[in-house]
């Protein structure tokens, strides 16, 4: 395969992009810069980034506890064994959703 | 206590990350760049790439990523900073139709905890715009999701098991994000996916994986929908993964050099571009085959070699096969891709080139002209982007064009076509005739004028009133006019048999002396008539006419007595006389009105000027200044540019004066000498300058401002110190060279060595003018590598900049130090080199050498050579020895008369003493990681003494010496300090424990610190601030550092805390926040320094933004009382600082 295979139909936005870009006095050198944007409005962020204070670890215990619960909401002390609660799992989806009925 | 004002004189130029996007309108087609803290944004439009706006962060910008989330027409920019300031950006068109970048989004990533990871951050956003990926820490992940209509993201992190994460990706076409990932353990690296449950926020499955990939796989490509899945990049293979199907290559070509980054060519993921550490380019191409099923897999992956780029950080695909090119180690480039127009299978074609003096190693400060302006020297770049620039601050002619034509003694512009308001034509003067260029386009040829005399020097012409033409030679006056087909001669006027030596002449009025008789001769329709003639004591040396018509002031320089005469038309009374004082004749003189106020210009004939400012009324000169402008006869002339009126004074060492807030400003230009100048006026060269040296007229523009200028000078191989040695005009530049070592050919001839290592390329040192040093050496201890480093000293023409000499090292030597040095009571100057002899099983080297070289008469001899116990990391001069940091130790070595280094004395108290500065008796080390300490030399005893200490752990790059008592440093989280020792402390302990008087994030790697500035200081300019330091970075910054007095420096610190207010941060991150003096250990506030990049932006407000951060602020009116400011005593101020760089 040649080189002109890798380089044909070349993706283009718009034809006219560097159409008129001279080359023939040697490679240019850019010397313009931006202007430099001051921004003294304020305008407020839309939305602000926090990070989730919970600690790692203790959300991952709230999930297995949640987990734990919705799986086993009636006797907490049922002995956990997980295949108990995959079992479980299409026993309770009725039960919870009972008192809308 | 220690005040000091950091600012930056010329910006980072390494580029860190560039994308393409449709950023400023969903029809723009836009390049934004990273450039460390600042972000570039261009409009791709036919002529090319057009700059937007800039932008700067307070932060460093550690990962730049564009997206678009489904409801949005336009690309949005999501930002970390290094400080994990996330912010999402987007850029618009405001209401006043300016555009504004508006902060969607932001907010602090940062955990308290967590182990910041080895191989840096890595963010990375759904292509489907869910959430965005975040690995700062190992062992987790911090997703944010993004949630349009909540006023909060909320950001998580997950526990994410692989622990040495090279690169992560999202993958596209999945139901959920589901990351890909590669990762190391002790078996290897593997490749892994994980889906994401966002409602969870927990990796729930993993849908694929492939163990064992490639030991330096580095990058994942994802591959957009409908094919999906990932392409993994190592080192000598490309594999493409989905999940199902499977296919890698091993294409030789990129064997040598690992690639370093990728770009997409095509929407549906076919071609990439990857680009490698060599600079080479080459295309990835997709093969895709059908399934039984209709859908298309991936064949076969092809790897095609394009061509040489600059060293690419990073790459973006614009339009139509243009490609941006972002470097760390030299200049960017725009370049496309095109076949090849030779038979060279060359496919990259170089468009445009984007300066950058990144990395900046090692520079000198020298006056090289030795007219009192600085020139830097910088050892820029590395590997075949290596080059030394010369850096000067100045005003920049544009060049346009330029013609060849010696001995030109004068030149003006004229119309000549009828109503135009356009200079045509161009007249030029030489000894003996006169030559005539018509400028037709931008072609120019010659042509005559009716009524002209050709064969004698002009010495004015012009177009003067009733559409008229005149010419003064020496034997008189002749006035053209217009007639049918062309122009005829209309009056004549001579001063009877005297020959016409100097003239002047405004509008309707023309003043002509011949010897010590003044004649003024008023032009009229068709007739010169003289009006007056005046008999001066002495002969006239310059003539000036001021502003004023009928009445205007005569400015008259005389031969002799050596004075200045104000005459007032039309009777040439006498009004004042001002004697110059010394021996050299006034040469030129000049009157104008700048910004209101009448000044007077005499350029004296040994290139010093003095100016007064004129009364207009009695013609009395005031207010005296002297200021020096070169070293020749000065011709001043005036130019309007940008609708206002500046001076050039041409000489030797042409200088563009102006005036700004009522005072002179001086600015020198980048050129090296100009005899004459004038303004032109021409359709096809708007507002330029025609500017005439011994050989050439040269057409260009001029600059608005005052600016660096920099020239390079290639070297191909990687520049690591320079010194200057004003003796031999020459700069010694150590160099590093990378050759590939052959391997002793199969069929090779006879000889039968181990094979020698074979440059890579035409650089420096392989193509000086003459050699010496080590043959190139099989390795004792080194295995046989690929590549070898070879060390040379230049030394380079300090005029041409041509490399006269390279003297290559041992085969194992790094030279990592190099000094200037006249040592004793020796009178020659040696370039004293410090190597290290590397053993790779060695933690630190444990050998090295002091070489000293003498050049001399084209000549290259090593005088000494001194074995030393590890390597050398700094030489300096110092009483007339020579100092050295090696390894822990700091050693002084004198120079016995048997011409050998004989060990002085030493101090071992340091980790690495890695910098040395000194002054006087004392020397400043900058260790490795125990900060500065200040030793003391004593001469009677010959030792060492450790005066004081800063006992923080500061990582160093770079020391200074400001004072006697306060020194400067750089750290390596790219803060700055300042510590003071204390010699006026009651105990012992107190003396010996540096104090910090000022700290500072400036936000780049400080790589090294020369005392010095770029401007000279002329009259009238001068900033109360004292002892400059430039700062030259890694990414290519240079900063300036000045100490200024306790009152201004309150001062500006109450301005720069209204400013923090008045300019808002794009991405919210807090001025303060910015500045704090940051470290693993420590975060501090600002203290002691003045940020003058924030300062002198109050110069980019609007008039009513400025009024209302000046609002409340008290100024000294120079009598101890205090005052509200104003707006202009603040611009006026501020105005001052930008010219100290």
């Amino acid at each position: 395969m040649s080189v002109m295979e890798f380089l044909k139909d070349l993706p283009s936005y718009d034809v006219h992009n560097f159409t008129l870009f001279n080359t023939d006095h040697g490679i240019r050198n850019c010397s313009k810069r931006p202007s430099i944007y001051l921004p003294t409005k304020d305008i407020p962020s839309e939305q602000i980034i926090v990070t989730e204070k919970t600690n790692i670890l203790l959300r991952y215990l709230h999930q297995q506890w949640e987990k734990k619960n919705n799986t086993s909401p009636k006797k907490r002390d049922q002995s956990h064994i997980e295949q108990n609660g995959d079992e479980s799992r299409p026993r309770k989806r009725p039960c919870l959703n009972s008192p809308l009925n | 206590m220690a005040y000091h004002y950091v600012v930056t004189a010329q910006k980072p130029t390494a580029v860190t990350a560039c994308i393409t996007g449709n950023f400023t309108s969903p029809t723009d087609l836009n390049l934004l760049v990273a450039k460390v803290s600042r972000l570039e944004m261009y409009l791709v439009t036919p002529e090319g790439l057009r700059p937007m706006k800039e932008v700067g962060l307070y932060g460093r910008v550690a990962k730049m990523k564009l997206f678009r989330p489904p409801y949005e027409k336009k690309d949005l920019v999501f930002i970390l900073t290094a400080r994990y300031n996330a912010m999402i950006l987007e850029w618009r068109t405001g209401t006043n139709g300016e555009l504004e970048v508006v902060t969607r989004a932001h907010g602090n990533v940062a955990d308290r905890i967590g182990k910041p990871s080895e191989n840096g951050i890595l963010a990375v956003i759904d292509p489907q715009a869910r959430v965005i990926g975040l690995r700062l820490y190992d062992g987790l992940f911090k997703i944010i999701p993004l949630d349009k209509d909540s006023t909060e993201l909320k950001a998580a992190s997950l526990r994410l098991e692989e622990l040495n994460v090279f690169d992560l990706e999202f993958l596209h076409g999945c139901s959920n994000p589901t990351l890909i990932l590669i990762h190391q353990d002790l078996n290897g690296r593997h490749i892994k996916t994980h889906e994401i449950n966002l409602r969870d926020k927990e990796f729930s499955k993993i849908p694929w994986k492939q163990d064992n990939v490639e030991t330096e796989a580095s990058i994942l490509i994802p591959v957009p929908s409908p094919l999906g899945g990932a392409i993994v990049v190592g080192q000598e293979s490309i594999v493409y993964h989905d999940g199902q199907s499977y296919v890698a290559v091993a294409p030789p070509q990129i064997k040598l050099t690992p690639i370093n980054c990728y770009c997409r060519v095509d929407e549906r993921g076919m071609r990439y571009l990857l680009g490698d550490i060599a600079g080479r380019l080459f295309m990835l191409l997709l093969e895709l085959q059908e399934k039984m099923d209709g859908t298309q897999t991936v064949k076969d992956l092809k790897v095609e070699l394009l061509g040489d780029i600059p060293i690419p950080e990073c790459m973006t695909y614009l339009d139509n096969g243009v490609v941006f090119v972002g470097s760390r180690l030299g200049d960017s480039a725009l370049v496309r891709l095109a076949p090849a127009r030779e038979e060279a299978p060359h496919y990259v074609q170089p468009m445009e080139s984007f300066t950058s003096l990144a990395p900046i190693v090692d520079m000198c400060v020298v006056d090289l002209e030795r007219q009192g302006q600085n020139q830097l020297i910088t050892c820029s770049g590395a590997f075949k982007m290596g080059s030394l620039r010369i850096i000067r601050n100045g005003i920049g002619i544009q060049e346009q064009a330029s013609i060849d034509l010696p001995g030109i003694k004068g030149m003006w512009a004229l119309t000549l076509a009828e109503d135009s308001q356009y200079h045509d034509t161009l007249v030029l003067a030489f000894v003996g005739q006169t030559r005539v260029l018509t400028l037709n386009g931008e072609e120019v040829e010659e042509t005559e004028i009716k009524g002209f005399v050709s064969d004698r020097q002009t010495f004015f012409t012009g177009n003067v009133c009733h559409d008229q033409l005149i010419q003064v030679t020496d034997e008189g006056i002749r006035l053209t006019a217009r007639a049918a087909g062309g122009w005829r001669l209309a009056a004549r006027w001579a001063a009877g048999a005297r020959a016409l030596s100097v003239v002047a002449c405004a509008g309707a009025r023309a003043v002509a002396a011949a010897g010590p008789r003044i004649y003024l001769v008023a032009i009229g329709d068709g007739e010169l008539q003289l009006l007056a003639e005046v008999c001066m004591e002495e002969e006239v040396a310059c003539l000036e006419l001021g502003p004023g018509g009928d009445a205007a002031l005569l400015g008259v320089g005389l031969w002799t007595d050596i004075s200045v005469r104000l005459l007032r038309l039309p009777d040439l009374a006498p009004l004042h006389t001002e004697k110059l004082s010394g021996e050299i004749i006034p040469r030129s003189l000049l009157i104008c009105v700048l910004e209101g106020v009448c000044y007077l210009l005499c350029a004296l004939g040994d290139g010093s000027m003095f100016y007064f400012t004129v009364d207009q009324e009695t013609g009395v000169l005031s207010n005296k200044k002297k200021v020096t402008l070169g070293t020749q006869p000065t011709v001043l002339r005036s130019f309007r540019s940008l609708s206002t009126t500046n001076i050039f004074a041409c000489s030797d060492r042409p200088t563009v004066i102006f005036s700004s807030n009522h005072k002179l400003v001086f600015s020198n230009v980048n050129l090296k000498e100009v005899t004459h100048m004038c303004s032109l006026n021409a359709q096809a060269y708007p507002d330029s300058l025609a500017l005439a040296t011994d050989s050439t007229v040269t057409i260009g523009t001029i600059d608005e401002i005052q600016k660096l200028h920099i020239r390079t000078v290639p070297l191909g191989e990687t520049p690591r110190r320079i010194a200057y040695q004003e003796s031999s005009q020459t700069f010694g530049v150590i160099t590093m060279r990378v050759d590939k070592l052959e391997l002793a050919g199969a069929g090779g001839g006879g000889g039968g060595s181990g094979g020698g290592a074979v440059a890579a390329r035409a650089s420096a040192s392989t193509s000086a003018a003459s050699s010496s040093g080590a043959a190139p050496a099989p390795h004792k201890h080194a295995p046989p590598a690929v590549d070898v480093e070879l060390h040379n000293l230049l030394v380079v023409d300090q005029h041409t900049f041509e490399v006269l000499h390279a003297h290559q090292l041992l085969s194992t030597e790094f030279a990592m130090s190099l000094v200037s040095c006249r040592l004793a009571d020796d009178p020659n100057h040696y370039y004293a080199v410090g190597t290290a002899i590397l053993n790779p099983e060695e933690s630190e080297p444990k050998q090295g050498r002091i070489l000293l070289f003498h050049w001399c008469e084209g000549k290259l001899t090593q005088v000494a050579e001194k074995e030393i116990k590890g390597g050398c990391y700094t030489l300096v001069e110092f009483n007339g020895k020579l100092l050295a940091s090696i390894n822990s130790t700091v050693r002084l070595f004198e120079w016995t008369s048997e011409k050998e280094l004989r060990l002085e004395c030493s101090h071992f108290n340091n980790i690495v003493a890695l910098y040395l500065k000194v002054k006087g008796d004392f020397i400043l080390v900058g260790d490795l990681m125990r900060s500065m300490s200040l030793l003391q030399y004593k001469q009677m005893e010959g030792s060492f003494e450790e005066i004081a200490r800063d006992y923080s752990p500061n990582w160093m790059t770079a020391v200074e010496i400001l004072d006697d008592d306060t020194f400067l440093g750089a750290e390596n989280s790219f803060n700055l300090f300042v510590c003071q020792k204390d010699s006026a402390a009651t105990t012992d302990e107190e003396r010996q424990q540096m104090g910090y008087m000022g700290q500072f994030h400036i936000g780049d790697m400080v790589n090294v610190m020369r005392r010095g500035a770029l401007v000279a200081q002329l009259a009238d300019t001068a900033a109360p601030v004292a002892r400059p330091v430039l700062l030259a970075t890694v990414t290519g910054a240079i900063c300036l550092v000045v100490q200024l007095p306790q009152e201004l420096f309150e001062f500006l610190h109450q301005l720069e805390e209204r400013l923090t207010h008045t300019i808002k941060s794009v991405g919210k991150i807090p001025h303060s926040f910015w500045r704090s003096f940051n470290t693993d250990i420590k975060t501090e506030p600002a203290e002691g320094f003045i940020d003058g990049d924030l300062i002198e932006s109050f110069l980019d407000l609007s008039r009513d933004m400025q009024q209302e951060t000046v609002q409340g602020l008290q100024i000294d009116d120079g009598g101890g009382m205090m005052r509200d400011a104003t707006v202009d005593d603040l611009i006026k101020i501020v105005e001052d600082l930008t010219r100290i760089h």
